[in-house]
């Protein structure tokens, strides 16, 4: 009885084709769990031998340009700070992974980067990527050769800034746009348009002294807090290859 | 000829649709925004079957489809409610597989995600409840629905000619 009670499930198994159900939901399941990890690593290997090249076009390079002028700016204050009271961490240029853009949503509801490098290559959650001109966002998720950065504009997307000039802290927060929007925790933020933002010395989640971006328009009367527009330096639309730094303290 | 019909549309569903999700190819953009992919797929597999064949594949195709974004938004709720409605206009309209129909449909389709996408993200994110925003997400919307609006024709209605002959 129990025997052909077996047959009967096995028969119907086959029969009506429930296999397929079960093993199409085992699949979906997998893709949901990995988040899509199996498709992303494919595409990098296919997409491999045609990675984009170096080279960058010339708004890449103003942007480059304006952002090696600010952390000039910012290394001396450094340099003055630390010989004062040896308070910051050093920053460590050595400690990058060099990565390519393999696939691009920068302008859609959802503002991220895929790029070719993953838990693999010892890129983990949380850390910060950079590209010509500055910070552009956090590794959100890995797989094992690809890795998602949620970019800083990515809407709903916050993280901890400041404007070096002023010393008041704020959260840059992303709108979507290429201008986000840095919302003072102080009630005087003494912002002036032109001021460059960067990530806070006092950040424990990033880097010291990365360039975000340069002050847009501020307004001062804004309630609860006063906040600014900030002009990103780094553009994702046009970024080919980027920089994890592997320690964010 | 039923048989290769079945097998390409198979190539296309499984082969192009994530391929086209990841690689977000340059091509197929409208001032950065990409076609809504949901829309193109589920428009056509919903006008021909059953209303809860549809619901299910929406919510197959949603879980699908959230795996490659990076918010708690999801697609889910619209895309479920979009089948059962496109499902009983297909049950009841036998002239869908006009052009411009599809095409219509899909603007709609698109409109009615772009809208609950927005919804959601100003329910989780306090913090976007601000106009700098809500125009971005207008400008995101337009964008989205005219990409799929001139995608969709050609994909959505050869997909559903597809499953007619099947």
């Amino acid at each position: 009885m129990i025997k052909a009670r077996g047959k009967i499930g096995f028969y119907l198994l086959l029969k009506k084709r429930l296999w397929v159900i079960f093993v199409f939901g085992i699949l979906l399941f997998g893709v949901r769990w990995t988040k899509g990890a199996g498709y992303l690593d494919i595409y990098s290997i296919l997409i491999n031998p045609i990675l984009p090249g170096s080279a960058q076009k010339e708004w890449i390079k103003e942007g480059e340009n304006i952002e090696r002028n600010i952390r000039l700016k910012l290394l001396e204050d450094d340099n003055n700070r630390l010989r004062k009271a040896l308070s910051l961490k050093e920053f460590n240029s050595d400690n990058r992974i060099s990565a390519a853009v393999i696939s691009r949503s920068s302008r859609n509801w959802w503002q991220q980067l895929e790029i070719n490098k993953g838990a693999k290559d010892g890129v983990l959650k949380g850390q910060a990527v950079i590209g010509p001109g500055g910070l552009i966002g956090l590794v959100d998720s890995t797989t094992p050769l690809t890795a998602r950065v949620r970019l800083l504009t990515d809407p709903g997307h916050q993280v901890g800034a400041w404007i070096d000039r002023t010393k008041r802290h704020g959260i840059l927060t992303g709108m979507g746009t290429n201008r986000p929007k840095l919302i003072f925790l102080n009630k005087n933020s003494l912002a002036k348009i032109g001021d460059a933002v960067t990530t806070s010395p006092a950040s424990t989640l990033l880097p010291p002294n990365l360039t975000i971006g340069i002050v847009q328009f501020v307004n001062e009367k804004a309630l609860p807090s006063p906040f600014a527009i900030v002009q990103l330096t780094a553009s994702p639309e046009a970024i080919d290859w980027v920089q994890i730094l592997k320690d964010n303290g | 000829m039923v048989k290769k019909n079945k097998k390409l549309l198979i190539f296309f569903t499984i082969i192009f649709l994530p391929a086209f999700i990841v690689t977000s190819p340059d091509w197929l953009k409208i001032n950065g925004i990409t076609p809504c992919w949901p829309v193109i797929l589920l428009l056509p597999f919903s006008l021909h079957n059953s209303p809860w064949k549809a619901g299910i594949a929406s919510i197959l195709l949603g879980i699908f489809i959230d795996s490659f974004t990076i918010s708690n938004v999801s697609y889910i709720p619209s895309l479920f409610v979009l089948s059962l409605i496109w499902s009983q206009y297909g049950l009841h309209n036998k002239k869908i597989e006009l052009f411009l129909n599809i095409g219509l449909m899909a603007i709609l389709g698109t409109a009615f995600i772009a809208l609950s996408i927005w919804l959601q993200k100003i329910i989780l994110y306090s913090v976007l409840r601000d106009n700098w925003f809500h125009s971005w997400s207008l400008y995101v919307l337009i964008s989205e629905v005219i990409i799929t609006g001139l995608v969709a024709p050609f994909f959505s209605s050869w997909l559903l000619l597809t499953y007619k002959k099947n």
